[in-house]
């Protein structure tokens, strides 16, 4: 088949979130299909500032158009709207105005779409909050797949996107939890599969020299991502701080770049942005990895996790989180400080059972995320959507 | 032979018995109400409060719909700028936006940030009042079925 993957930044230096799960699913569908990704010429997904040159280019095999953004976002024009539009109190235009506030503007990805998207068996679109994805589908609606990538936030109420959700041949979703929101918008009887993500298996045992220059004390939990009050690092520093103060001899360490700050407290080491090297060896020695967002589609850092064994403990008022630790029996979940100190006292004491939770999530992650697993359902919903 | 399952739900269920034993021993402690002595009444009150808190969707609850008349009394988490000068307003809209709200920025997402939180938390009481008024809804229509019965 001829396969259009639009996205709304693409590169092989954007990790995580919808982008790189587009960019490995479009590799592997290039193994068996004629994939062209359309995207922006953006890396920045705040500003949406030009970055990549515009025009074709090839990324790791598979073909890329990118398209320039020609206005960057203005957050707090965008912040003001999305205040007025999720509680329920802006007009149909308002709810159309957020989703170009929202942005990419990249009118020359929109006008591909309207000349060249009948030339494509199918087009699949990523994430349905973008710019991108709610002006360009409804130009190939006959022919569109959307990963629609929804989280548990508001926008998933507002009116305009039912109309969205009536467009699309198939879905394709991330978790059941996701494809049950989802439904609750969507036409009915569309072909969909939840597809997750595929992994490979970890390749043996992780070298753990990188960690020895870090100062890491023994136990350590860790937090992989984006340190960032929107991911719920506030919320966890918080219950581990209150944590710490009954004594117990533990550190947190939080992997990744930060949008707000860290306490200063000998119990929480930042190490910033880490390799690869460093961030296999924290999943392998850590007694456990802490998902504070209330807000996830999937959580790829999860699945990396379980795919080296080592068990969860997840924020239980994401449903998805949840739901994932509670299918895969790979991990506990907390709702509040007191939850949070007691389920980390249950990991930290029990070794063997956090073994055998973190033994679970891997066999959970054998069973529904190899890409063999995975690639088998994403062809079924592109046969039955022509 | 595999390994018996350590499922997860079963886990989670004893540390929440235990995580409730221990609230409801501390709120005694602090002098909290002398019903909680009862652990099942306890349980009830505590299951009512984390249906609104957990399960209802903050977005849609009735008495927010009720209270809209003439006062509007939501927060207003959003900045408009306006002026109701024909002429003059242009341009001290252009002063306010560019020059009044940057050198009071920090301010005022103190105080966005602030009223964000205070939306939340009153979003989060009006569910828990909508849950009190449908438990009381239930339990009344319970006990109307019963007296009906001859």
């Amino acid at each position: 088949m001829k396969l259009a993957c639009v996205v709304h930044r693409y590169g092989a230096d954007i990790a995580g979130g919808s982008e790189g799960h587009c960019r490995l699913v479009a590799e592997h569908l290039g193994a068996r299909h004629d994939v062209t990704v359309v995207t922006t010429t953006a890396r920045d997904h705040i500003t949406w500032g030009n970055h990549y040159p515009a025009g074709e280019a090839s990324v790791d095999g598979v073909r890329v158009l990118r398209f320039p953004v020609v206005r960057q976002r203005h957050m707090h024009r965008f912040m003001d709207l999305s205040d007025l539009v999720f509680a329920d109190r802006g007009t149909h235009g308002d709810e159309e105005q957020w989703f170009r506030e929202n942005g990419p503007d990249a009118p020359g990805l929109i006008d591909f779409l309207r000349q060249h998207g009948g030339e494509f068996d199918r087009v699949l679109f990523w994430a349905y909050r973008y710019a991108n994805s709610y002006f360009g589908l409804p130009l190939v609606p006959d022919r569109a797949v959307l990963v629609p990538t929804a989280e548990e936030d508001p926008l998933i109420h507002v009116d305009a996107v039912g109309p969205l959700f009536a467009l699309p041949r198939g879905f394709l979703f991330l978790t059941p939890e996701e494809e049950t929101l989802v439904s609750m918008r969507a036409a009915p009887g569309r072909p969909s599969q939840v597809i997750g993500c595929g992994l490979d298996p970890a390749p043996g045992p992780a070298d753990l020299s990188p960690l020895d220059a870090l100062g890491l004390a023994d136990p350590f939990v860790v937090y992989v991502g984006r340190v960032d009050p929107n991911k719920g690092c506030q919320a966890l520093m918080r219950h581990f701080l209150r944590y710490a103060e009954q004594g117990r001899a533990v550190q947190l360490v939080m992997a990744g770049p930060a949008s707000m700050p860290i306490p200063s407290h000998p119990s929480i080491k930042a190490l910033g942005f880490v390799s690869d090297a460093v961030r296999e060896a924290l999943l392998t020695r850590a007694r456990a990895l802490v998902m504070p967002s209330p807000f996830e589609s999937l959580s790829m850092v999860l699945l990396e996790a379980w795919n080296r064994g080592l068990p969860a403990l997840v924020n239980a008022r994401c449903k998805v989180l949840r739901g994932q630790v509670v299918r895969a029996d790979g991990g506990l979940y907390y709702g509040n400080t007191t939850e949070f100190g007691a389920a980390l006292d249950y990991l930290l004491d029990r070794p063997d059972a956090a073994r055998a939770l973190g033994q679970q999530g891997l066999a959970y992650v054998d069973r529904e995320y190899r890409w063999p697993v995975v690639m088998e359902k994403i062809e079924r919903v592109l046969a039955q959507t022509g | 032979m595999p390994e018996p399952k350590l499922r997860v739900d079963a886990v989670m269920s004893d540390i929440e018995r235990d995580v409730r034993t221990r609230l409801r021993r501390h709120l005694i402690k602090r002098g909290g109400a002398a019903e909680y002595h009862d652990e099942e009444l306890f349980e009830l009150v505590r299951a009512t409060l984390a249906r609104a808190v957990e399960e209802r969707n903050l977005d849609a609850t009735l008495l927010p719909e009720l209270l809209d008349t003439d006062v509007d009394w939501r927060l207003q988490t959003h900045l408009s700028l306006s002026s109701h000068r024909p002429v003059a307003g242009r341009f001290i809209l252009f002063f306010k936006r560019r020059v009044l709200l940057p050198m009071t920025r920090w301010l005022f997402e103190y105080s966005q940030d602030n009223f964000r939180r205070q939306d939340h938390l009153n979003r989060v009481l009006f569910a828990c009042l909508e849950e009190l008024a449908l438990e009381n809804a239930r339990l009344r229509r319970d006990l109307a079925t019963r007296l009906a019965k001859p």
